[in-house]
């Protein structure tokens, strides 16, 4: 049986804009409107907004709720505040991931999540399986809010006239509840592109008016091909690909998301503490080509014959004009500098390992 | 979708272009097809006096988002292959059938042209797959 792919509430303007539109988690989604490396360049060089709202949404409330996060998040909810947001995964007691995303701390008893699109009913289900019995609500927003990605250089001076809060005082991380043409929406100073910008949530009946507010800005419709192309070069982790239920956090090179938390307990701590303290087997490494060719996800990496690995993202970089990769290998051969091979179809292409973050602006 | 298919050209059910020359055949990818595969950002063309069996891979597109492949429309020897696309990948997109001609082959079975599609074989093709 063929399902019916969901839509988000922007379905019709994308349709619209002439978008080529593809499946993405289930959802109808635009992954360009005319060009991937037009749009990937008007957020480097200006602004791009982006239809986010497949990720999904959770309101957490409860006493507890700061406790239910330490227990599940592997980061440290002590480095919160009010008005601040982190970035975290939540682990399987093996240190695989469940998922990477990002909660907001409104007051201790109230945090806005938001989470994978193709996650959404497993977080949701994870999550309300390790509350115990702790008091904390989890209410899925997803369907009845909306979500934009607001990113790009030009991103405060273009939206500060339409705001009724000063955006110099909301720094990177942060949060704040404005009316953007007397419009209230939650916005917050983050960002998967590797440029300053805003992501935004808002109840559904604004979804068409805020659109259109932001598009006169000046910014650019931007999809999920310039999405990806940009986190990529930015060298951001994304799920399904550097990070899954069979890949470590500290494997992918977040090792700085697992904190001690001294004499606190969380799910995969004792695994990821040791992994952080003695290395992994594998890690995740930047790649470049030293010849030409495209390299993509779930090529094999070879050294002198011998498998080492495989790309977990790879493409054309717009902004650095070559290939660019990521790559999940054994660490020996981690060392900046180290050739190896990437077979891409019949042949191999030779590559090395290089520095990440391949580009950002912040 | 209003795509350009010339009508002096013959094509391919694998969206291949083929303008017959003499002995010689010049071609390259579609409208539809360069549009389809997006952004075309490297291509890697076939060795000059390489001799390929119809339906063989020529060379493989690279776009942002995908790869396609070039097939041989013809049984045929590589007589040219545009070098301006090394730099210029792009010349595919922006102008398929002009400045982004792919290669130049010489055949070898003139019958084998009989099998290639006309211009309003191909659009019902295209509008089919669209």
């Amino acid at each position: 049986m063929i399902q019916e792919l969901k839509k988000t509430p922007f379905y019709n303007i994308h349709v619209n804009l002439g978008a080529k539109m593809v499946d993405f988690a289930g959802f109808s989604m635009p992954v360009q409107y005319d060009s991937i490396i037009k749009e990937h360049e008007a957020v480097r060089s200006k602004a791009g907004v982006f239809d986010v709202s497949h990720m999904g949404e959770f309101l957490l409330e409860g006493e507890d709720v700061v406790d239910f996060l330490q227990y599940v998040m592997i980061n440290d909810l002590n480095l919160l505040e009010p008005s601040k947001g982190q970035y975290s995964c939540m682990c399987y007691d093996n240190g695989t991931v469940v998922d990477d995303l990002v909660y907001y701390e409104e007051n201790p008893n109230r945090f806005r999540m938001i989470v994978n699109a193709g996650n959404v009913e497993k977080d949701y289900q994870w999550l309300n399986e390790h509350i115990g019995n702790r008091d904390v609500k989890i209410t899925n927003l997803s369907s009845e809010r909306s979500r934009l990605a607001f990113q790009g250089p030009k991103s405060d001076e273009y939206l500060q006239p339409l705001m009724d809060v000063d955006l110099n005082s909301v720094n990177r991380f942060y949060f704040a509840r404005g009316n953007l043409n007397n419009t209230p929406i939650f916005i917050a100073r983050t960002g998967y592109t590797g440029e300053s910008g805003f992501e935004l949530s808002f109840d559904n009946a604004f979804a068409e008016k805020i659109w259109s507010d932001l598009i006169q800005t000046g910014a650019s419709p931007a999809g999920l091909g310039a999405r990806d192309s940009l986190r990529l070069e930015a060298t951001y982790s994304l799920y399904g690909h550097e990070i899954n239920d069979s890949i470590t956090p500290v494997e992918a090179g977040l090792f700085w998301l697992v904190k001690p938390k001294e004499g606190i307990d969380y799910i995969g701590k004792k695994i990821l503490l040791e992994q952080k303290t003695h290395g992994t087997e594998r890690i995740i490494v930047g790649l470049n080509l030293l010849e030409r060719g495209i390299i993509r996800e779930n090529f094999k990496i070879f050294k002198e014959n011998v498998e080492i690995g495989y790309v977990t993202s790879g493409g054309y970089s717009p902004t650095l004009k070559k290939t660019i990769a990521l790559g999940l290998i054994k660490k020996q051969y981690k060392e900046v500098g180290t050739k190896l091979e990437i077979q891409v179809r019949n042949k191999n292409l030779k590559g090395i390992v290089v520095s990440t973050p391949f580009f950002r602006n912040v | 979708m209003d795509y350009e298919f010339p009508e002096n050209l013959k094509y391919t059910k694998t969206h291949e272009w083929v303008r017959i020359e003499d002995n010689t055949a010049s071609l390259g990818i579609t409208d539809y097809a360069q549009h389809q595969l997006g952004d075309i950002v490297y291509i890697e063309l076939p060795e000059k006096g390489a001799n390929l069996e119809r339906e063989s891979t020529a060379s493989e597109i690279e776009s942002v988002k995908a790869v396609g492949e070039l097939l041989m429309p013809l049984t045929g020897k590589i007589i040219e292959v545009n070098n301006n696309l090394v730099d210029n990948p792009e010349l595919v997109n922006s102008s398929p059938y002009d400045s982004g001609w792919i290669l130049k082959l010489e055949y070898t079975n003139e019958l084998e042209i009989n099998d290639l599609l006309s211009v309003e074989d191909y659009k019902r093709i295209a509008e089919e797959e669209n």
